[in-house]
């Protein structure tokens, strides 16, 4: 659940973080391939209950995972593109008594293609993305869910108005996840992300994510990355500054103000963008 | 109380005379507003961008409002001609349409060959007449021309080349801080051509970077290209072919005579040197790498002359990587004089052809000919074989679809596109330039 949950941080910090369009929901553009890799921090002491109410973690308790995060996009053509993403997790459970639990390996293999369905004077676009869901790991090991998934996106994204910022812009996504299980869980999020440029080579960005996840086991786990009933509404700030036209990277940080069933998660990330 | 009944009787009084008032003024207004109104057309063809199939059924949706507060009848005709004006079909019907009302109609036209047409919608009604006038085409891939080339066309660019290259170029390039920016710097650049005249060009390079591909632009019909600011992610070239913007030394024609300047004589015609500038232009971005001109990735553009000066750059210089180009001035020349005889008021470019063909009466179109097959811009497609991006404008009278299409189709490229603006007369629109941004980049694996 936890590699769940990370792939969807990941994928939001990634979806914020490009200044200049070479991520999110534009057409990666035919022949061109985009490589992000990541790193991507997440720790929990306290929680949210099925009330939303804030409970205090016990004292030395704890979650915490690191992931590093290898993203590649390739454009088949000018509306079609290929994406895959391999995350590998090391995740510790840390109990009051003292305990730890500890996991390491490869997650979940996300692959999956984008195809512009309108674009808007080159200006707007709406696309449509398939992915499919893959384990790369022995369903024992806590890295994720343990089970094959897929998810339907549709993402719209553009420039801000030029009144607003000319080199503004925004990205919005929808998307439905299903896990292929009796205890599923489908999986909803909802989506906005605002980017500002503050200098010729520096961004600032502000993510917000609205997520739901609904299965019939209802259990909070601490480890999140196996629990399956939760919400939770995360807002995210990410800076971003371009070395060049091929090389950008980003910082940025998030907190979980608001959830049920899950933990008050905070955290950040360190990525790079790579055009080839 | 007697205050109150004088109170209560004026209120009466005024409140009959706003009534009798208004009355008169609805009364009125019916009268007034019989006179005012319009009726508002459009016609709409069934693919976007006017564009049919050989076979396939070409229709038009028409919407009808009726502004005026009366009905307006009368009759609904519509008329179809070849692109040089050869009446192909006609029909007329009774149209009536209800005051404030709206209407649709639907325009089925039996298939037709490859070409354009014309097609206009004209409404004769009570109190308004209009004609809406629009082109389609059909299968303009497949439009043929033939190719007027001259037996030493071959030779004869080769030999102006070869004068071209004993020019000493002596190039200057002079920093202009005047006009540069804390992330351009814009140069102001000076260069011998062809015959030795001094032509200018302007180059901006993007501060933020050590090399980048190069947008080379070659202007319009007697039009001043002034340094380009706009990209960041190509350095901007942008030259004055002799007699355009800041390279007026010693060639300074006005618009009604340039294309014509010596074109009695097919060595002396003024575009034997305005194609050289072009080239020299090339010389000069390949000369100076050292400034950060990648110069395996220039792209030269341009629109209507600088369309054809594009194709011409193209066709005799490989060093250009991928051409684009928006209604290309001149292009199928011949054909384009046939389209042209049809109009009513004559326009660039036959507008000058004619009217020096008019001061000098024992000039023969032949003449012309003799003279401009050496430069019809079709000629120097077939040797073009960069990848191609052309825009046209479905009304455009300079640069008749017709003939553009026609120039296109002999490209030696095999990788080249074409974009068809329905509603644009000798331009492109906004659209064609984000797609043009889109698609040079993709060419140049530009991130």
């Amino acid at each position: 659940m936890k590699k769940l949950i990370l792939s969807c941080l990941c994928m939001l910090v990634f979806i914020g973080a490009n200044p200049y369009r070479s991520f999110a929901s534009w057409p990666i553009g035919k022949y061109r391939d985009i490589v992000i890799p990541s790193m991507f921090l997440y720790h929990q002491t306290d929680r949210f209950d099925r009330n939303g109410h804030r409970v205090k973690g016990d004292p030395g308790a704890g979650f915490t995972s690191y992931s590093a995060n290898l993203y590649v996009g390739y454009g088949i053509s000018r509306r079609l593109d290929l994406i895959a993403s391999v995350p590998y997790v090391y995740t510790q459970n840390k109990f009051a008594n003292g305990d730890k639990v500890t996991n390491q390996g490869l997650g979940d293999l996300y692959i999956g293609l984008s195809y512009n369905l309108v674009n808007f004077n080159y200006v707007r676009y709406l696309s449509v993305q398939v992915s499919g869901i893959a384990p790369l790991y022995n369903r024992n090991v806590e890295l994720g869910l343990g089970n094959y998934g897929a998810e339907l996106k549709l993402m719209y994204c553009g420039n801000l108005p030029k009144s607003i910022a000319s080199k503004g812009y925004f990205n919005t996504e929808l998307a439905y996840r299903r896990y292929f299980d009796v205890q599923g869980p489908d999986q909803l999020s909802l989506s906005g992300t605002v980017g500002y440029p503050i200098s010729h080579h520096d961004q600032l960005s502000l993510e917000l994510l609205f997520f739901r996840s609904f299965s019939s086991n209802k259990a909070f786990n601490p480890n999140i990355n196996n629990a399956r009933d939760y919400a939770f509404f995360k807002p995210s700030l990410n800076y971003g500054h371009q070395f060049t036209r091929r090389f950008s990277t980003f910082i940025g940080g998030y907190y979980t103000p608001f959830g049920k069933n899950t933990g008050v998660g905070y955290g950040g990330s360190v990525l790079a963008i790579i055009k080839i | 109380m007697r205050n109150i009944n004088t109170y209560l009787k004026w209120t009466l009084f005024m409140l009959l005379t706003a009534i009798v008032l208004v009355a008169k003024a609805r009364a009125l207004c019916p009268q007034q507003k019989s006179n005012e109104g319009e009726v508002i057309l459009d016609a709409k063809p069934a693919n976007k961008n006017g564009l049919f199939k050989t076979g396939e059924e070409i229709s038009y949706k028409l919407s009808v409002k009726n502004t005026y507060n009366e009905k307006q009848e009368g009759k609904f005709s519509y008329i179809i001609t070849s692109d040089d004006g050869k009446k192909i079909f006609e029909n007329t019907a009774d149209f009536s349409i209800g005051a404030g009302s709206s209407k649709s109609l639907s325009v089925k036209v039996a298939p037709k060959g490859p070409g354009f047409y014309h097609i206009n919608f004209m409404f004769n009604l009570s109190a308004y007449d209009d004609t809406v006038r629009k082109v389609f085409g059909v299968n303009p891939e497949a439009i043929t021309s033939e190719l007027h080339k001259p037996d030493d066309f071959d030779q004869f660019w080769q030999e102006t080349r070869r004068q071209l290259s004993k020019v000493a170029p002596q190039y200057k390039v002079i920093f202009r801080p005047d006009l540069s920016t804390k992330y351009k710097k814009v140069y102001s650049v000076e260069m011998k051509s062809y015959e030795n005249l001094l032509i200018r060009g302007w180059l901006v390079i993007p501060t933020d970077g050590s090399k980048f591909p190069v947008h080379y632009r070659v202007p319009g019909y007697v039009v001043e290209l002034k340094p380009n600011m706009d990209n960041d992610d190509y350095i901007a070239f942008d030259i004055n072919v002799r007699g355009n913007g800041n390279s007026k030394d010693v060639v300074h024609i006005n618009t009604d005579n340039y294309s014509t300047t010596n074109i009695q004589d097919k060595d002396k015609y003024i575009y034997r040197g305005v194609y050289m500038d072009c080239l020299r232009g090339l010389d000069f971005l390949y000369s100076h790498a050292n400034l950060g001109i990648d110069t395996s990735k220039i792209f030269v553009e341009g629109g209507s002359q600088g369309g054809a000066l594009a194709v011409v750059t193209a066709g005799l210089d490989k060093r250009v990587k991928v051409l684009t180009m928006q209604v290309p001035l001149y292009a199928d020349i011949r054909d384009n004089y046939s389209i042209s005889a049809s109009y009513k008021e004559q326009v660039v470019p036959f507008k000058m052809f004619r009217q020096y063909k008019n001061r000098h009466p024992e000039f023969s179109w032949e003449q012309f000919y003799t003279t401009f097959d050496y430069y019809d811009p079709q000629n120097f497609a077939p040797m073009v074989k960069c990848p191609v991006l052309m825009g046209i404008g479905l009304l455009d009278q300079f640069c008749p679809p017709r003939c553009s299409m026609a120039l296109f189709n002999h490209l030696g490229s095999t990788n080249k596109e074409f974009v068809c603006v329905p509603n644009s007369t000798h331009e492109v629109d906004f659209n064609y330039f984000m797609f043009q941004n889109l698609w040079v980049r993709e060419k140049f694996r530009i991130p």
